[in-house]
């Protein structure tokens, strides 16, 4: 995040200035302590059957089934009159399948909150942006958006009233739907998704990036996707994977480095970035530094369950996006997409030149004790070993095997440990893991400071993760604990 | 040693455990100022994990948990003991353990949530026994509910289920799938005999639930979840402090100040580790520090107002000590393997001893299969039978996957020559003294547990037992009780129905030690849900206000 | 009857709890200080690849190695097992001495007739061993309580290492340290065949630890 202060001082100078290029998903992460409630059941986690192609209906959109017609009772009266005619099932199937391949209810809904009614708040260093209700409610969402409207919108970041958007909204990704699918989208939100008539606080940011107009400079010199044209269900599978990685899942917001001028440079497509404190790996087919080992399947599984054994799991931003839109395609647009990004041309990493999965082994050494049971206040700090033993290896094992259905993963063949960058160990130390498809729960309590199982300091942390990536991963990453609390603070 | 400064708070509680950061935490959500003293330390759970696995008497449950001097607690089940000195017929009955630091001894139970049967709070009305409560089971519906949400309890559907104690809603969670060891009692149960066991319910996720994640059965629930999958007292302490709750840790509360009329309590006073005095004001009090402290503070807070102790003109205080004291048995399955040890500790019962007409005559009680890892006692018995090189490798294998263990939890009668008092000799660093009880086992009781006895030789033969190993006597089941009875009458009770004191209107009880009579189901739950029925008085009295 | 270890030294009393922490903290233990003198190496353990090495006293060193080697084989024999973990061992024969130090000579004697008696199994030893000193069994008690529970002089020197849980780790884990995945438990665990093997020792009082 320091570096990305800095170009905002450089924007300022140079009048342009942009509030960030945060992925929706980024903030996700946020959401990680879902309500009691919202959890699944316990047999979702015990027994995790093998996901059978999703359906659009089964993503977490609230009323309409795509079978639904026009007399969805939900429908504002407004849209009702205008739409009903157009709104066959097959348009609100298509609309529901694109919304959740391009994931919007991952930014459009708060944590707790009504689906599609905004009001999660996006952090940047210039302030919250708050995430708008797109229900079709007519005061509060865009239920008096045409559609030409909507994809101005949608495409060009240009709001009804003309003013732009914040580019937090990955409009430039969306430059690449057909107009087909922004018709569908319009449609299924107009009718699938209920109104809701509330509307979050606006975004209040500090100046000049409470200027919107200002954005204008910066949708000016970035690079959009082009629009793709024809029918998008059509398309052979390179282009529709193309298609799907590009215009929807908009991997490169992440996934692509960004310049000077917070653009993604194409010139490094998706060889990896930070953001939000955790890092989006090189995931280009370089063998040494991307995931050019990964089989296919091996992606598609990934991106399915959030987990590929013995290579990768995810967490924070990703595991939102496999949990609100991946595990949701169907397996031919799931084997489309990992095939697309498989072939994407390979770039190297200044840190990495061994693949991330191929660290580590199990360490079978013997629990030799010296100690008696202490007084029931020392709290006196453990060394790393220890601090694995006490908090870690209950689940993940003392040699780093983890479960034997790996519900808690091995640590070594693990992306997270054995990269170069120690970023998305503190992060899944500090906030833990909870991803939901349909084939379980993967979960991992917090240990920040607002953990109910334990609360590890900086201090404890640095020495956990220099323990477990020395001993199950790349090496001695020389974490301090003034990093962890940057990055305790800061994300 | 006096300290100027005076803390003050709309309602100060003395005990952090379950009964008093439940109340913190619901009093704070409704912006309520509190002050929690609690006696012991701040804790943490890495350090008890590594204390428990560097343990060498692992059954101990006390052992990982060595006290501050300032705030003892039981070392051990042992008498004599350190601390709690129990004289008596049954003396050792009376052993029980309990943790004075910040969560209480929820950090070391096995998580098992039952309500108790509507029959329960009438013992003497519908079978001439004990006591009736100050309150029926209705009374305590809603409460029970909230305590099951608050700490996330697992149970059966009461339409396949019927535990007996009827649910305006169902469990939070599913019930928690019972081991393969389970699964064979219960089948042999249903089949060789008229009983049936049930799924427990269970203070224990069966999914992500409050933040924490799902059991994954390692077995450690006494005296230590390694994962936080099982509720202790702790969450509720954080999440009393995320809403504004204040919590005093190495308070040791040795004084209850009243007005003159000694009516209203009007502060308490506690000793610092370096006894240095403190002093707290406030509007109401409520004493949530273990049915044992609660009812020593009492006593100890006698002055020439009260001579015989705060709240104590009925002379009860002390009095009508309880337990469900039991019986155990471990032998050596004669039939396939079981693997006890799989999954978590405590997860099934034979519920069909809680109710029945004989209830005038004997206790009740209900029966626990416990699914304890039975390696490292095995290993043992194979070492002392003569066993050495491979056939001792066979022999804790064997006796490994076939160790049973069956305990007990029978019901007690309050009586009041079963008695707290406080130590002539012997007292703690601040001077406090020491609880001493005295206990007879109630005949009621006595004939309860021969029942069971008679039951577990039946069980034992069913599973062609061999190598009975019984505890000898009876068994302490650490659900002490009673010590500061509720009742209608104040001249032979201590609390009311809403657990307030009959002699002071702004001083509350929370803890087991209100109970009239004690149930057969593992108290904890009864606990939280007065709590939080007192939180709902508080707050209700405090906003009127 | 166990030492109980909540006996704090009575001018632990009285301070607050930072002053104990540093207290502690300062604080070099009588088991640390016994492990330095005797000059071994405690290599892994919890320590893992970051093990210290204690640099050995020379001769102390010499005349230690030789009992650890006597022990080593004595154990081999007791438990029927070709290899036996060094680091373990050591720990262990450390622990047991501690608590006894006739124990040094006693297992000398073990050695000698496991040499003489040309004993090819543990029930040979033990049955050899018993016969010439029934004070003999005792030792073996404790070196097998060393082996499979990991506990000598009263301490636990390994847990999840304790050879107890190797032979069942393909039904149960240690406790807490259960790596099943949640509702592993639902399953069927592995059935286990009567043994047909004798004691070859006199069987003694078998005592459960009070808790």
């Amino acid at each position: 995040m320091l570096d990305f202060r800095k170009t905002l001082s450089a924007l300022l100078v140079s009048s342009a200035l942009s509030v960030g290029a945060l992925s929706c998903e980024a903030i996700a992460a946020h959401a990680q302590n879902a309500a009691p409630a919202a959890t699944p059941t316990p047999e979702a986690t015990s027994t995790p059957a093998p996901t059978s192609a999703p359906v659009a209906t089964q993503a977490a959109q609230p009323v309409a089934s795509p079978s639904a017609t026009g007399t969805n009772p939900a429908v504002t009266p407004a849209a009702n009159g205008m739409a009903s005619a157009q709104s066959d099932a097959a348009v609100m199937e298509r609309g529901a399948y694109i919304a959740t391949a391009a994931d919007c209810v991952a930014c459009h809904t708060k944590l707790g909150g009504q689906p599609f009614a905004g009001g999660l708040k996006i952090a940047t260093p210039m302030g919250d942006v708050v995430s708008t209700n797109i229900t079709p409610d007519a005061d509060h969402g865009i239920g008096k958006y045409t559609e030409q409207e909507f994809e101005q919108a949608v495409r060009h970041g240009v709001r009804r009233d003309g003013a732009y958007l914040y580019p937090v909204m990955p409009y430039v990704s969306y430059a690449g739907m057909t107009d087909q699918d922004v018709h569908a989208l319009y449609v299924w939100f107009m009718h699938g998704v209920k109104p809701i008539a509330t509307a979050p606080k606006p975004t209040e940011l500090t100046f000049p990036a409470n200027v919107r107009s200002a954005m204008a400079a910066w949708n000016f010199v970035t690079t959009k996707e082009q629009p793709e044209s024809g029918d998008s269900a059509t398309y052979d599978p390179l282009r529709r994977g193309k298609y799907l990685a590009n215009a929807l899942e908009h991997c490169g917001t992440c996934h692509t480095p960004r310049n000077f001028m917070l653009s993604e440079k194409q010139d490094r497509y998706l060889a990896g970035g930070p953001l939000s404190g955790w890092y989006a790996p090189n995931i280009t087919s370089s063998k040494t530094a991307g995931i050019g080992n990964w089989s296919e399947d091996d992606l598609v599984a990934y991106l399915q369950t959030g987990h590929a054994k013995a290579r990768a799991q995810a967490a924070g931003p990703m595991g939102e996006a496999v949990e609100h839109s991946t595990s949701r395609l169907t397996d031919k647009d799931l084997h489309a997409l990992a095939a697309y990004i498989l072939q994407v041309p390979a770039m190297e990493d200044d840190l990495e030149h061994k693949p991330r999965e191929s660290f580590g082994h199990a360490v079978d050494l013997p629990d030799l004790r010296d100690k008696v049971p202490t007084r029931i206040d020392d709290l006196s700090e453990m060394d790393g070993a220890h601090l694995y033993d006490a908090n870690c290896a209950a689940c993940h094992s003392r040699n780093g095997a983890g479960t034997r259905d790996q519900y808690a993963p091995s640590l070594f063949n693990n992306t997270t440990v054995g990269s170069a960058r120690p970023d998305n160990l503190i992060m899944t130390i500090l906030h833990g893991v909870n991803r939901q498809t349909a084939a379980g729960h993967a979960g991992m309590p917090a240990f920040d400071g607002h953990s109910d199982v334990q609360r590890l300091s900086d201090s404890e942390i640095a020495k956990l993760v220099t323990y477990i990536m020395t001993t199950f991963g790349s090496g001695d990453p020389h974490v301090t604990a003034d990093q962890v609390s940057h990055f305790r603070k800061n994300f | 040693m006096s300290s100027d400064q005076t803390l003050s708070a709309d309602v100060v509680i003395v005990g952090s455990g379950v009964a008093g950061s439940s109340i913190a935490n619901e009093l704070a959500r409704a912006g309520i100022s509190v002050i929690v003293l609690e006696a012991g330390p701040r804790v943490d759970r890495q350090h008890f994990v590594e204390n428990f696995r560097n343990l060498e008497n692992k059954p101990s449950y006390q052992g990982p948990f060595p006290a501050v001097p300032w705030a003892r607690h039981p070392p051990n089940q042992q008498t004599p003991n350190e601390y709690l000195h129990t004289s008596g017929p049954n003396a050792e009955a009376y052993q029980q353990v309990y943790l004075r630091m910040m969560g209480g001894t929820t950090w070391h139970w096995a998580g098992c949530a039952w309500r108790y049967l509507p029959s329960d709070f009438e013992l003497k009305t519908r079978y001439g026994q004990g006591r009736d409560w100050a309150l029926k089971y209705e009374d305590l519906e809603p409460f029970y509910y909230q305590a099951e949400v608050m700490m996330g309890v697992c149970g059966p559907d009461p339409a396949k289920e019927d535990l007996g104690s009827p649910r305006k809603q169902p469990y939070p969670m599913d019930a928690l799938p019972i081991s393969y060891a389970a699964q064979q009692f219960r089948s042999l149960i249903q089949e060789k005999t008229p009983w049936r066991v049930v799924h427990e319910p269970q203070a224990r996720n069966t999914r992500p639930y409050d933040s924490r994640p799902t059991c994954e059965g390692h077995n450690n629930c006494m005296p230590i979840c390694p994962i936080g999958a099982m509720y202790n007292g702790s969450y509720s302490v954080y999440h009393a402090e995320a809403a504004g709750a204040k919590f005093i840790p190495n308070a040791v509360v040795y004084k209850i100040e009243r007005d003159s009329a000694n009516k209203r309590v009007t502060a308490v006073q506690y000793y610092d580790p370096d006894k240095n005095s403190h002093r707290v004001t406030g509007k109401y009090f409520v004493i949530a520090a273990h049915c044992i402290e609660t009812a020593k503070l009492l006593l100890v807070s006698a002055d020439d107002k009260s001579p015989n102790g705060v709240a104590n003109s009925s002379g009860h205080v002390g009095r009508n000590m309880m337990d469900h004291t039991g019986v155990q048995v471990t032998f050596i399955s004669g039939d396939k393997a079981l693997w006890p040890g799989r999954g978590p500790l405590e997860t099934n019962v034979i519920d069909n001893f809680r109710d029945g007409d004989w209830r005038s005559e004997r206790g009740a009680y209900l029966v626990h299969m416990v699914d304890d890892n039975q390696v490292d006692l095995a290993t043992q018995l194979a070492i002392s039978k003569g066993y050495v090189g491979r056939d001792l490798e066979e022999q804790i294998r064997y006796l490994a996957a076939h160790t049973v263990r069956l305990f007990s939890h029978n019901e007690a009668l309050p009586d009041p020559e079963n008695r707290l008092t406080l130590s002539k000799t012997n007292k703690d660093i601040l001077g406090i003294p020491h609880p001493d009880v005295y206990y007879k086992l109630p005949e009621y009781t006595v004939k309860s547990c021969e029942h069971t006895r008679g039951v577990f030789r039946q069980l034992i033969g069913l599973m062609h037992g061999t190598d009975e190993q019984w505890t000898p006597g009876y068994f302490p089941q650490d659900h002490p009780s009673g010590s500061t009875i509720m009742g209608t009458d104040p001249t032979d009770s201590v609390v009311d129905g809403f657990c307030r004191t009959h002699d002071h209107d702004n001083l509350f009880i929370a803890s087991s030690s209100v109970f009239s009579t004690v149930g057969t189901g593992n108290i904890t739950l009864t606990v939280a849900a007065l709590a939080l029925r007192v939180a709902d008085t508080l707050k209700k009295e405090l906003i009127h206000a | 009857m166990r030492q109980d270890r909540n006996r704090q030294p009575v001018a632990d009393w009285c301070v607050s709890p930072n002053a104990m922490r540093l207290n502690r903290l300062v604080r070099m233990s009588r088991r640390d200080a016994l492990l330095g003198g005797l000059g071994f190496a405690v290599a892994g353990g919890l320590s893992g690849a970051h093990a210290q090495t204690v640099q050995p006293n020379a001769s102390a060193g010499a005349d230690q190695s030789g009992e650890v080697a006597s022990f080593m084989a004595v154990s081999q024999r007791l438990t029927d097992r070709d290899t036996l973990d060094a680091n373990i061992g050591t720990a262990l024969y450390m622990g047991i001495v501690h608590a006894n130090p006739d124990r040094k000579d006693k297992i000398q004697t073990l050695r000698a007739l496991m040499d003489s008696s040309k004993a090819a199994t543990a029930a040979d030893l033990a049955h050899a061993a018993e016969k010439a000193d029934p004070a003999l069994k005792d030792v073996i008690h404790e070196i097998l309580t060393g082996w499979y529970r990991g506990v000598a002089d009263n301490k636990v020197v390994v847990y999840r290492s304790a050879l107890m849980f190797d032979i069942t780790k393909d039904a149960v884990y240690p406790k807490t340290y259960a790596t099943g995945g949640p509702f592993y438990w639902t399953t069927k665990p592995p059935e286990v065949e009567r043994p047909t093997g004798h004691p070859a020792l006199s069987a003694s009082p078998f005592v459960i630890e009070p808790t």
